[in-house]
């Protein structure tokens, strides 16, 4: 049986103006409602509803985009009613086919260091470095602690969004395991490209420089986001990260860092990515099992 | 008496950055093309250049205050 | 294909179209012309299909030399054009030569102007459209607004326009009030605001700060105030913290309660702000027209009121477009 099984409340329903449709599963995040929410769009996008311009799964909720001049709303939305009676993401016969992915980080560097630093006046406590804060109101004792449990489980991509290619990730762990953080009091003007950041129970990577709130806790050498389409990976689309992918942010050190940013330059760089059926119902009932098989199986 | 316009809407600065020296004071003379304020608008300082040439009598708007476009921000004298 | 000089480039004119659809889980908004209604119309005067590319420019329109025989139209802001000095109409099917020079005076009213050209402006599809998003630099002319000395490529012109000074009539023109009437769906997360404070929201008039552009706008002028909770999971301990959601585009979020922001073309996505309603598709034609110091109010309206004011500007688009026929 499942050891963390959250009972989701009736979705709540409504009109983000003529053009979207916005489905709250819940207002606390769980990977339960997350499943939910990429189950119910995924049979929603093998619908192909005509009027249906874009199909995003989120967090613990989901939009829908449409045409209403070729769909009518409040008939979508009966229809999408039918999907979260019908749609049963943790059947014990359910999974999603899925990418394990090794994205290596420098936690603690000195490049995302300098831009936290530069910011001290808009976070929750000066003194401190991100990482710093995080460890103490999560109960850790050292920065190396925190760095271990975020390197140590694989994450969840539980949604795409704000710009393009920002992956927002969960870490699959049980919900007394998960570190939380807040955002920043007022967000920054400047985040460096591909840096590593968290805000409540999320990790992201920023595809490109600008404004963010998150608490920068590292540096990726690898991109989330290609426009010019050079890496292998890019091949199909500028954008890497898929909802429905595991992440493993594997802490590395400066030389792994400055070998990768090399390939990167160089235009070789490949993710080491393995296929893998999920199945959210296996994991929920042992998660770390789940975790560990997970591991053993991306860097076979 | 002559006046200079603002061209675009945002807030009103009359030096490059906090630290520096006003662009014109009072009593300059100033040059078609010169650069007399700036306005922040859409995350962007735009420089606001003269159109004519003249004597700075007084600006019309505070440092720091929000401007329209068509407002007199300068007023000059020959 | 010809050229157009572009001899400045204003203050921040880029290529737009319909947008660019179909992205927006990718984290990619759709973009392009912020009032669809000025956009469609010039394309009408010129003799464009509906979806053919044209310039946008805030605040400042460009200075544009042609290099060949064109028709073009300017529409949205009200702002003196010129054409080699001798002033021309507004929203008027308009004759150039090689060499001609088109020009714009200070904008008195509105904040956007449309400039089409017959052919439309040529630069390559990405993705389906030819709008410019410049937050990734993709789209439009090199991805990034025009810059004084660009040569903007056009498309080879086939049209057949109205008659040389066919004008649309005032009555078919948007209007720009000094207090802009924003017609608002309320909801998506409002729960996390009190009654009183969403009255306040409809009630006040809210005014447009210096951060106001394609992506969002910023406003000042009341102070909301939350709803007392413990902060859901994952969500983040500020009381505007939500688990972070998908944004529809006209959303408005309430990051710190006294700075709404009215998501626009080149939205964020998502994010983890309370969003308290989004204004409906027709009225962003009308925030678009709004510029820093303007004022706005929220009126709130049902999905039927939505839907009627999309048939009412489509009947206006069809109204323009019969009384402009050769």
């Amino acid at each position: 049986m499942a050891t963390t099984s959250v009972e989701l409340p009736r979705a709540r329903y409504d009109y983000g103006g003529d053009e979207f449709i916005f489905v709250e599963l819940d207002e606390a995040m769980s990977l339960e409602a997350n499943f939910k929410a990429m189950a119910i769009t995924s049979a929603l996008r093998e619908e192909n509803v005509d009027g249906v311009i874009d199909i995003c799964p989120s967090n613990a909720s989901y939009l829908i985009r449409i045409d209403p001049d070729r769909v009518n709303p409040a008939e979508l939305v009966a229809r999408l009613e039918g999907l979260e009676r019908t749609v049963q993401p943790l059947a014990a016969d359910k999974t999603l086919h899925t990418r394990l992915v090794d994205v290596p980080v420098l936690y603690n560097d000195p490049w995302t260091h300098e831009t936290l630093m530069r910011f001290r006046d808009r976070h929750q406590d000066p003194e401190a470095s991100d990482l710093e804060y995080a460890a103490r109101i999560n109960g850790f004792d050292t920065v190396p602690q925190v760095i271990d449990a975020l390197s140590g489980a694989p994450f969840l991509v539980t949604m795409i969004g704000f710009v393009p290619g920002l992956p927002f990730c969960y870490q699959m762990v049980p919900k007394e395991r998960q570190i939380e953080v807040p955002k920043y009091v007022r967000p920054r003007t400047d985040t460096p490209e591909r840096a590593f950041g968290f805000g409540g129970a999320f990790a992201v990577v920023y595809p490109v420089r600008g404004a963010g709130g998150y608490q920068l806790f590292g540096l990726a050498p690898a991109p989330v986001f290609d426009l010019s389409q050079s890496l292998a990976d890019f091949r199909e689309s500028i954008v890497f990260p898929r909802p429905g992918d595991i992440l493993r942010y594997r802490s590395i050190d400066q030389t792994e860092f400055d070998a990768v940013r090399a390939e990167v330059e160089k235009g070789t760089f490949r993710y080491r990515i393995r296929e893998y059926e999920f199945s959210p119902a296996h994991f929920l009932a042992d998660p770390d099992g789940v975790n560990n098989e997970l591991l053993e199986v991306l860097y076979r | 008496m002559a006046t200079i316009k603002a061209a675009i809407p945002g807030v009103f600065y009359r030096r490059p950055s906090p630290t520096d020296d006003p662009y014109v004071r009072e009593g300059d003379t100033i040059v078609p093309g010169q650069t007399i304020a700036l306005i922040e608008v859409m995350k962007n300082f735009n420089e606001v250049k003269a159109e004519q040439g003249g004597t700075v009598a007084g600006f019309l708007i505070e440092d720091g205050d929000e401007v329209t476009i068509g407002e007199d921000i300068v007023e000059l004298k020959d | 294909m010809s050229d157009v000089l572009v001899r400045k480039g204003g203050l921040h004119t880029t290529v737009q179209d319909k947008g660019r659809d179909g992205y927006y889980s990718l984290g990619m908004p759709p973009s392009g012309a912020m009032d669809q209604y000025s956009y469609r119309v010039a394309n009408m005067l010129v003799g464009n299909p509906d979806g053919a590319a044209a310039l946008e420019a805030t605040y400042v329109g460009p200075t544009l030399e042609f290099t060949d025989d064109r028709y073009v139209a300017v529409t949205g802001a009200d702002a003196p054009v010129t054409i080699n000095g001798e002033p021309v109409e507004r929203w008027s099917t308009l004759r150039v030569r090689a060499g001609d020079v088109l020009e714009f005076a200070m904008l008195s009213a509105g904040a956007r102007l449309y400039v089409a050209v017959s052919g439309g402006i040529g630069v390559e599809e990405y993705l389906g459209s030819r709008s410019t998003y410049t937050l990734t630099g993709l789209g439009g002319f090199q991805g990034r607004a025009l810059k004084d000395d660009d040569r903007l490529p056009l498309d080879d012109d086939g049209a057949t326009p109205p008659a040389v000074g066919s004008t649309l009539t005032e009555k078919l023109r948007p209007a720009f009030p000094h207090v802009a009437t924003l017609r608002t769906m309320i909801g998506l997360c409002s729960y996390r605001v009190t009654k009183d404070s969403m009255r306040e929201f409809s009630e006040v008039p809210w005014k447009v700060t210096k951060d106001a552009d394609r992506i969002g706008y910023r406003l000042r002028g009341g102070r909301l105030r939350f709803v007392d909770r413990k902060p859901p999971h994952g969500a983040g301990s500020d009381p505007a913290n939500v688990v972070d959601l998908g944004y529809p585009i006209g959303s408005i979020q309430v990051p710190g309660g006294d700075e709404p922001i009215v998501l626009l073309n080149d939205a964020v996505t998502a994010g983890g702000y309370a969003t308290v309603g989004t204004v409906i598709s027709v009225d962003r034609d009308t925030i678009a027209q709004t510029k820093s110091g303007d004022q706005v109010r929220f009126e709130p309206v049902d999905l039927d009121t939505a839907l009627a004011a999309r048939r009412d500007r489509r009947d206006r688009l069809e109204r323009a477009r019969a009384s402009l026929r050769r």
